[in-house]
């Protein structure tokens, strides 16, 4: 599959042959490092100082590279798709190896934080446990009640800056057993012949 | 056994024979065990042929100390010796105290029961449910294909339920489900003990 590159995200690629390879190569960290954490309007006007034009034209540079990382790894294009598909740029074979080099290096790392963007859901992280007994209570003083505490760990959203949330849930010995013996269902789902089945011919 | 004053002065009435007959000693006691378990003390518990004839204004002080002894008994897990000597420091006959531990013996296990769940605690898993689902792709990624599971624990807190739900890997699921056996496992060795 090939990408279809709009004529805005051309133009704002256009500024990349102008500059040093190093310089390039220089854009590209920052790329990488604003998809990690957010981009800084500081990074753009130290840029745009030193090479001397607008901040604009470095914003779209860098953005414009941002996207074309970001949609190349959403569609997980092969190497020969990525070069075919920046081959409309018109831009000579070393950028277009550095810009393929750049890709290859990170399209995992970029596909992680992408995957982590819907996932509003809580997802497990952790579960901790603790085997209590009760043994007296204000109103009975004798007593032998096994029960289970448990801290259940969820996080929510990307990884790299996840809000972790914790819930205490207890326990019986019974319900514990019931527990597993359903969840080891659930775990015996993913073997069956129809779920293999399907997870082998979606591709 | 520490009585409160009133509490002695209602379960003497109760042992004085002249006032309570045999039948009518046997169904109150019989209903303030039962007045404790029913889940919004019944109003009707004491409304019995053999109590009608009894004062009510009596009656209820008496059902009150019965109550009482009933739960400080429970509470302290005293055993017959115990019961027995307290009854008979209330000028109880040996045949009423009979009746008496025979009649708390049957309910003793379930006002355990009751008494036992009284207090805060956290949530309580009730139940799980889940769903085997496949991720094939979403607004931001393309070939995701992933299976993944939705875990919902229905759990409940004094007297409201909650669903969690969370979803996870199969890789997660298999450390949830590991750990949790790993609790299973130390249940087990403690019961031995």
């Amino acid at each position: 599959m090939l990408l279809v590159l709009s004529e805005e995200h051309k133009e704002h690629l256009a500024f990349l042959p102008k500059v040093d390879t190093t310089v390039v190569g220089e854009f590209g960290r920052i790329a990488l490092e604003f998809l990690r954490k957010g981009t800084s309007p500081k990074i753009y006007e130290g840029a745009a100082r030193k090479l001397c034009v607008s901040v604009e034209i470095i914003q779209h540079g860098v953005e414009g590279l941002m996207f074309l990382m970001l949609e190349s790894s959403k569609h997980m294009l092969t190497e020969v798709d990525f070069l075919d598909s920046v081959l409309v740029l018109g831009f000579d074979e070393e950028l277009n190896q550095i810009l393929l080099q750049l890709y290859l290096k990170h399209h995992s790392q970029i596909r992680s934080i992408l995957s982590h963007l819907p996932s509003n859901l809580p997802a497990y992280h952790n579960l901790e446990w603790r085997l209590d007994v009760q043994l007296a209570s204000r109103s009975f003083r004798q007593q032998v009640i096994p029960m289970l505490t448990m801290r259940l760990i969820l996080t929510r959203g990307c990884v790299s800056h996840s809000d972790y949330s914790s819930r205490v849930l207890q326990t019986d010995p019974s319900t514990l057993l019931y527990l597993i013996s359903t969840l080891e269902a659930a775990l015996a789902a993913i073997k069956t012949s129809h779920a293999r089945r399907i997870l082998r011919n979606i591709k | 056994m520490e009585l409160s004053e009133s509490v002695q002065r209602g379960l003497q009435a109760l042992a004085d024979a002249s006032a309570f007959d045999q039948s009518s000693f046997q169904a109150l006691i019989d209903a303030s065990h039962r007045s404790l378990l029913s889940s919004h003390g019944d109003p009707a518990v004491l409304d019995q042929p053999e109590l009608k004839q009894i004062d009510q204004i009596l009656l209820k002080q008496i059902h009150t100390a019965a109550t009482t002894f009933i739960l400080e008994a429970v509470k302290q897990n005293a055993d017959k010796s115990t019961i027995s000597s307290s009854l008979e420091e209330l000028t109880f006959s040996a045949e009423r105290i009979e009746i008496f531990c025979s009649i708390y013996q049957k309910y003793k296990k379930e006002v355990e029961h009751l008494l036992a769940s009284i207090g805060r605690r956290p949530a309580q898993i009730n139940d799980v449910s889940w769903r085997l689902q496949y991720h094939m792709k979403n607004g931001q990624v393309d070939k995701v294909n992933e299976p993944f599971y939705s875990i919902s624990l229905n759990s409940e807190k004094e007297g409201c339920s909650e669903d969690i739900n969370f979803t996870c890997t199969m890789e997660q699921l298999q450390d949830l489900v590991g750990k949790l056996k790993d609790a299973a496992k130390s249940v087990e060795k403690a019961s031995q003990m």
